[in-house]
């Protein structure tokens, strides 16, 4: 029986847990947060330990795995402590708030006894996984164009971190991180980027990013970051090369809908429209991860996958303050 | 009745144009005149209209004329046109140099006759309701737009660099531009552009890029040009714009008002448009502007503005930096 402990009692955190709790030989034995209230929810429910220190947690020897589910820049500092224990780590994206601490995680990673994976959870959508498969089959041809949106209503985090800019970099590094990453995935190394956004230019509670990025194959990418929009949730993509073109728009795939029919109220009733899935892709992410555990593999996010978002992420920041492009070593 | 000539038929609009002309009680299509005769004899035939050899001649018969020539050709028939004191409305981009597009200006102005760019998306009832939506103040300030006017590689003089100007850049920059600065008030003052040629590189021009501009009222916007629609593609290509307001979000699709087309014989699907014709309402505006002696709805000022971005997104993508705009002060 592998045993997890999460830092945190987010959304992710919960996700993880429930991704968990679905594999077999895998248990969720313990939660951490600095704040009682879900804490003590979400470990009765796992029947759980509960600790209100993140160190005791990464301290426990019971635990096999330690999964990181927390605020952005709290992520170096647990992370290389957790690896330090010779646990297995998991670490929510980003992999850090900046290039150093980035640094400083992958070094601890190259030293550590334990796997290490970082949640860029989109190499892990089925069709996000046909979409490179196409690319790889040459059924595009030269690619030229890649264009890409994810689109919703700003979140609220504890304590609002999230509108904390210079904690969660936004939009930028906390949403459309999960773009880099997978056009990284698909297109290889980032040659420079060229961004525009609202990043620490707004007094309003919303972040908007328009970021170009030129890869050394010469791909010229597009990505649209929001946290704009009043309500909602989307993800667009396209990719477009010589000989094909592919697109998807995953949100509005519903092979479902229900409108249910209120007997009490004479107005219409709501339509849900719905996409069943077997697993959940944060359950087919987390299962690899335990599959690289037990049969000794190699993440399909590694450390330096996860630099290289990173990276763009830090050089988008950069290119909205500076106005120029900056250039990807 | 106002008798208007049609100057070359070397642009495929002209086509559109010479219905939307038919279509109004008040004009006379007196004819076609065209350097090639064959092309001229065929589009005449098509139209029921005279087949004129001379530029010349058929300017003297008119009042108006619509030039639907080679880009680089516009400037030399509008000098004709206006010397003779003949209104002047003339496809887009307006020409391939500031420097022609401002004497093409002084001439029309100088003469006394009107000069209209053919922008006919502005006539586009979504894009008129987008107006509204925005004038009203509905989505608060606007913040961003992320604009395509995606397309076919269009063959022939278009991707001939002396005649066109340029490639995919100069042919789908300006639709966008204008209804940008439409609909913001607002100038380009910065653009950067990545640009390539990707997808047909038998030509001797771009067909695809990227162009990020930044305009006064600190408005921030991308715009993908690219011809990257190919030949499977159910439809020839889009406009669309997604606009950030600070109280809301508009999509629009412009040509998303469509029949799905399923034909063996195709070998692929295909998107037929039902929606308005906004040809017909660029010439009923331009129509009406010479029968009432009022100023027209898109000027040639209009025209410069929309091709000097793209002029500035070229000398970006050459240097690799961004570039100020306006390209001659």
């Amino acid at each position: 029986m592998l045993k997890v402990g999460i830092l945190g009692t987010g959304t992710m955190a919960k996700t993880h847990a429930s991704a968990y709790r679905a594999i077999d030989g895998v248990q969720v034995a313990a939660f951490a947060d600095s704040l009682p209230g879900t804490l003590d929810i979400v470990a009765k429910e796992y029947n759980a330990k509960a600790y209100t220190n993140y160190d005791e947690l990464i301290n426990d020897s019971s635990l096999d795995i330690i999964d990181v589910c927390l605020p952005t820049p709290l992520h170096k500092e647990n992370t290389i402590k957790a690896l330090a224990t010779g646990k297995h780590v998991f670490c929510e994206k980003p992999v850090a708030r900046t290039l150093e601490d980035a640094m400083e995680v992958k070094k601890a990673v190259d030293a550590a006894k334990g796997k290490f994976m970082v949640g860029h959870v989109v190499r892990f959508f089925p069709e996000f996984m046909v979409m490179k498969q196409m690319i790889d089959e040459g059924k595009l041809g030269t690619v030229g164009i890649a264009r890409t949106s994810r689109i919703a209503a700003q979140p609220h985090g504890v304590k609002d971190w999230y509108e904390n800019m210079e904690m969660s970099g936004g939009v930028i590094l906390d949403l459309i991180i999960h773009d880099f990453d997978y056009l990284n995935w698909f297109f290889g190394k980032p040659k420079r980027v060229y961004a525009q956004g609202l990043f620490k230019k707004t007094q309003e509670e919303m972040d908007y990013a328009l970021v170009v990025i030129r890869y050394e194959s010469g791909v010229i990418a597009h990505v649209e970051g929001s946290w704009a929009e009043p309500s909602g949730f989307n993800v667009k993509a396209e990719i477009c090369g010589s000989k094909g073109i592919i697109d998807v728009e995953p949100y509005k795939e519903a092979p479902l809908t229900i409108n249910l029919r209120d007997p009490e109220v004479k107005q219409a009733g709501v339509i849900v429209p719905e996409a069943p899935v077997e697993e959940s892709q944060y359950t087919t992410e987390i299962r690899h991860f335990i599959d690289c555990i037990i049969n000794d593999k190699t993440p399909r996010v590694t450390v330096d996958d996860a630099i290289y978002a990173l990276k763009i992420g830090l050089a988008a920041l950069e290119s909205i303050e500076t106005g120029l492009p900056v250039n990807i070593d | 009745m106002i008798k208007v000539g049609i100057l070359s038929c070397a642009h495929m609009h002209a086509g559109g144009y010479a219905h939307g002309l038919q279509l109004l009680p008040n004009v006379e299509l007196v004819g076609i005149a065209d350097e090639n005769k064959e092309r001229g004899e065929k589009f005449a035939q098509h139209f029921n209209i005279k087949y004129i050899p001379s530029y010349e001649e058929l300017i003297q018969k008119v009042d108006a004329v619509v030039i639907t020539s080679e880009n680089s050709k516009h400037k030399a028939l509008t000098l004709m046109a206006a010397e003779q004191k003949k209104h002047v409305l003339c496809e887009k981009p307006i020409s391939v140099s500031v420097a022609d597009a401002q004497a093409m200006i002084d001439a029309c102005k100088q003469n006394g006759v009107k000069l209209q760019t053919a922008f006919p998306c502005r006539f586009s009832p979504s894009f008129k309701r987008v107006k509204q939506v925005v004038d009203e103040g509905q989505i608060g300030q606007i913040i961003a737009i992320n604009g395509t006017n995606h397309g076919s590689m269009p063959g022939g003089w278009f991707t001939d660099k002396e005649l066109a100007g340029g490639g995919a850049v100069m042919d789908h920059t300006v639709h966008v531009a204008d209804l940008i600065r439409y609909l913001t008030g607002a100038e380009f003052i910065k653009v950067y552009a990545e640009i390539d040629k990707k997808f047909h590189p038998e030509l001797n021009t771009d067909d695809c890029g990227t162009l990020s501009m930044t305009m006064t009222k600190g408005i921030f916007c991308t715009l993908d040009p690219s011809w990257s629609r190919n030949s499977a593609y159910p439809v020839w290509g889009d406009v669309t714009m997604r606009i950030i307001g600070t109280k809301g979000v508009i999509n629009m699709d412009m040509f998303n008002q469509k029949l799905n087309l399923y034909n063996v014989d195709d070998r692929k699907a295909q998107w037929l448009y039902y929606g308005a014709n906004t040809d017909a309402g660029l010439i009923k505006s331009f129509i009406d502007a010479i029968e009432n002696d009022t100023p027209v709805f898109i000027s040639g000022e209009d025209g410069l503005r929309a091709m000097e971005l793209a002029l500035g997104a070229y000398l970006s993508a050459e240097k690799c930096q961004p570039v100020e705009l306006p390209l001659v002060k």
